[in-house]
């Protein structure tokens, strides 16, 4: 056990702390010398060390990705009064006059800290298309495939050379149905790969990043050099794409290499596994946290997608709203006391909402006409709610907002232009927001 | 494959069981438990909407005894008292006088919701069952109660006469036909059998049939017991529910019921539903008829042709099926068995264009009919 303030052992720190310097100019030293190097790679990017310089210039942003698509009359939008309101009550919150469902009563306690949105309104209620379309913010066109968000802000926030990944996603859960298929396709679109995800957490251990016990640090630096050196040389003389993509693969295991330990959930801190509960999806929560303060850009965490609840949707709900609520809780607080808040961007969301009206078996159905979401942290106004929907939460009345909209309001709250233009090859006339369609600007600061 | 060492009784065996349809009465929202009066002129109902109604059997009129603030979820009657006992899931038992409109007790039984509510053969308690499924450790294994599982309060005085532990959420409950024991199952298949005499446990074992862990859409449990209930002599005890799923979200397990000789040293299955003649879906009633030669499944219909069964007491043989077009919720026998009432619900359905909302609770009765 540690105490609060006391580092674990390993954790966010490299082995070696002799050599500090850093990594650029360490490329430059090396590129420029042409020559094989003896530094030790585990010193040079101390964790430490580059969260600072994160800290410094870089926003970050963490997608709670609520897969399955949450209730919003069991969240942000409680309709008590109402026939289709369910078993469950609703409680004020720190904004005056609005009220949560009953189980988000430590969110509640931090709600003048967030921007609600209870006004989304979409077109597509088909999970895969959904997905898609709220992980892109625009519909397919066939044949070109849109990057997405994680990808954006992995190419807009992060860096190529960063040890840490710049689109992570924790995803514990490897199925997921729709999910599943479309975690098995193309994330980062015309971006190229290199800005799709690091897949990690639970069953997706980093397995095989531990150097090997019988190579010296030594050993292993200078073979590396000295392969840089020779595939550096190969790549410049014959402008060949494969050794460049090549040296990107080694950099980023070198990267995962000298960062493991964040992706290691026994390294975290036992307190603070504690708060945030034990479940898979809190642990990776936590673990987002641990990156994002360690200088990743973008974390997405998702579980699955246990929200999508056809079936006994109280009796479900009564286990995985508490223990989000209770997530939400811990990881705005814990990023505003670290100073974190004002840089990350904290976006809470599913695919789209579920119906009012209960089906016989007790589920609620897909529903994409009228939904919520949250927001807080960069760029976010605090105990803002914005759009509303009518007493039976059928339809929303003011304010309706689309993917278009939200994607608008994610880049602008992060000081990405929404509207800039695809310089891609080969790629037809794309906006990063596609229609100048307009952010929430209610919710922006 | 089935489990059958009791021997069959030829007679039940034998039997040509069928349930005819009869009236059907619709309540404004989902009924989630119903009881008879004897003289089986009026039913007790609990709905959604938290209301706990008397309701004619002959013209389906209704009054207003209670409401809870949250979902009624089960509701006795007690003929000898002639009060109604309601629990829901504001937490709360209510007792009212038939002949009244307000409730003339309520207790605060639980911080959560009542799963459900049980009183003994004589009256004498009131039992009810909670807990929330709050995950315990990375697989979502459920974590310790953070209040008694079950508590048994006496019918006569509202005063708590037992607390007894679990893990919750605990989701069935009943006594046995002395009233001495009480049991109880929950989400992980386990079963506790407690007396009421001294207060010890008297049996606890764990049956894998009716959990699963989620593996297609989400990492954590579902299923668990949903009813259960002792035979004549006491000696067996009956659990539903469903199957496995590999899809938790789906709702289509295997129509499960199992039986068990729990007063042996080690607590025994000794017969379960055919595999051949269960479909797939929650099944949430066990029942067994008056005459005890018989007893009544019934859930949802998710998957085959059924979701309402009569089963031969003795050998577990299925008698009867029947498609009740809802998903039923709670059943009992008026008129010593020649009858029988289901609720039930049917989907909520959308505001109509007038802004009226469907009705979508349900009561049907059936003329239990038997040919020897």
């Amino acid at each position: 056990m540690t105490q609060d303030n006391e580092p674990i052992e390993g954790m966010g720190q490299c082995n070696t702390p002799d050599h500090t310097i850093h990594r650029r100019k360490f490329l430059q030293g090396v590129v420029g010398a042409g020559a094989a190097s003896l530094m030790s790679w585990n010193g040079l990017f101390s964790m430490n060390a580059f969260a600072a310089q994160a800290k410094k210039q870089g926003k970050h942003c963490i997608l709670l990705w609520l897969c399955g698509a949450p209730s919003q009359f069991e969240t942000w939008d409680p309709k008590p009064d109402s026939i289709y309101g369910g078993p469950f009550g609703s409680i004020p919150t720190k904004i005056p006059g609005v009220r949560f469902g009953e189980m988000m009563a430590k969110t509640a306690t931090i709600a003048d800290k967030l921007s609600i949105v209870r006004s989304m309104k979409t077109k597509q209620g088909e999970h895969f298309q959904a997905i898609s379309l709220l992980q892109r913010g625009a519909p397919p066109r066939e044949p070109f495939v849109r990057p997405t968000l994680g990808s954006v802000l992995a190419q807009q926030l992060g860096h190529l050379d960063s040890p840490i990944p710049n689109f992570i996603l924790l995803d514990p859960c490897p199925e997921g149905n729709e999910y599943k298929e479309f975690k098995a396709g193309n994330w980062a679109g015309w971006l190229g790969a290199q800005y799709g995800p690091v897949r990690a957490g639970g069953e997706y251990k980093l397995a095989d990043v531990k150097r090997l016990a019988d190579t010296t640090t030594q050993d292993f630096e200078q073979r590396e050099a000295l392969r840089k050196f020779l595939t550096r040389k190969y790549e410049n003389e014959r402008a060949s794409a494969a050794a460049s993509s090549q040296n990107a693969v080694f950099n980023r295991v070198k990267g995962l290499m000298s960062c493991a330990d964040l992706f290691d959930l026994d390294k975290i801190d036992p307190k603070d596994r504690a708060r945030y509960g034990p479940g898979t999806f809190a642990q990776h929560t936590l673990m987002a946290r641990n990156l994002v303060e360690n200088g990743a850009p973008f974390v997405m965490v998702s579980n699955g997608m246990p929200w999508d609840a056809h079936v006994f949707q109280h009796e479900i709900y009564q286990m995985l709203v508490p223990e989000v609520d209770k997530v939400i809780y811990n990881l705005i607080t814990d990023l505003e006391e670290r100073g974190l808040l004002d840089k990350t961007l904290v976006v809470m969301m599913g695919e789209f909402g579920r119906t009012p009206w209960l089906n016989v078996a007790r589920g609620r159905d897909h529903y994409p006409d009228a939904w919520s979401l949250a927001m807080a942290g960069a760029g976010i106004k605090k105990g803002v709610v914005v759009g509303a929907t009518d007493s039976d939460g059928i339809d929303v009345t003011e304010k309706p907002f689309d993917e278009k909209n939200l994607f608008a309001t994610i880049f602008s709250a992060l000081d990405i232009d929404p509207y800039a233009e695809y310089d891609e090859a080969d790629i037809a006339t794309f906006y990063r927001v596609e229609d100048h369609a307009a952010p929430i600007k209610e919710i922006l600061l | 494959m089935s489990v059958l060492e009791t021997p069959i009784n030829a007679a039940a065996a034998d039997a040509d069981v069928k349930l005819v349809p009869g009236k059907e009465f619709k309540l404004p929202t989902a009924v989630f438990a119903i009881d008879a009066h004897p003289a089986g002129k009026r039913l007790f109902a609990a709905c959604f909407d938290g209301s706990v109604f008397e309701v004619s059997t002959e013209t389906g009129e209704r009054k207003l005894l209670g409401k809870h603030t949250s979902f009624a979820s089960g509701v006795r009657y007690l003929p000898k008292a002639d009060r109604v006992v309601s629990a829901g899931y504001d937490g709360a038992l209510l007792w009212m006088n038939p002949a009244e409109t307000k409730p003339l007790r309520t207790v605060a039984a639980h911080k959560f919701w009542s799963w459900k509510m049980r009183v003994s053969p004589d009256e004498q308690f009131v039992g009810t069952v909670t807990g929330q499924y709050a995950p315990g450790d990375i697989k979502y294994t459920p974590a310790a109660e953070v209040e008694p599982s079950i508590k048994v309060y006496e019918a006569a005085t509202g005063k708590l006469r037992w607390s007894f532990p679990h893990v919750p959420p605990t989701l069935s409950v009943a006594f046995s036909p002395d009233s001495r024991y009480i049991a109880a199952g929950n989400l992980m298949g386990e079963v506790r059998v407690y007396d009421l005499q001294t207060g010890k446990q008297a049996a606890a074992w764990t049956t894998p049939d009716f959990t699963c862990w989620g593996i297609i859409k989400s990492h954590h449990y579902i299923g668990g017991i949903y009813d259960m209930t002792f035979s004549a002599d006491g000696k067996d005890l009956l659990v539903c529910g469903m199957g496995p799923m590999v899809d938790p979200m789906a709702g289509n397990g295997k129509q499960t019921w199992q039986r068990f000789a729990w007063q042996e040293k080690t607590p025994r299955k000794i017969s379960e539903i055919k595999e051949t003649d269960a479909g797939g879906g929650l099944m949430e009633v066990l029942r067994f008829h008056p005459d005890q030669k018989t007893f009544l499944m019934s859930g949802r219909l998710a998957i085959g042709k059924w979701n309402t069964a009569i089963f031969d007491a003795a050998s577990g043989r299925t008698l009867h099926t029947a498609d009740t077009k809802m998903r039923v919720t709670d059943a009992t026998w008026l008129h010593d068995g020649a009858q029988l009432a289901l609720s039930g619900m049917t989907g909520q359905g959308k505001k109509t264009k007038e802004g009226k909302y469907p009705e979508f609770g349900h009561v049907k009765l059936y003329d239990f009919q038997r040919k020897v």
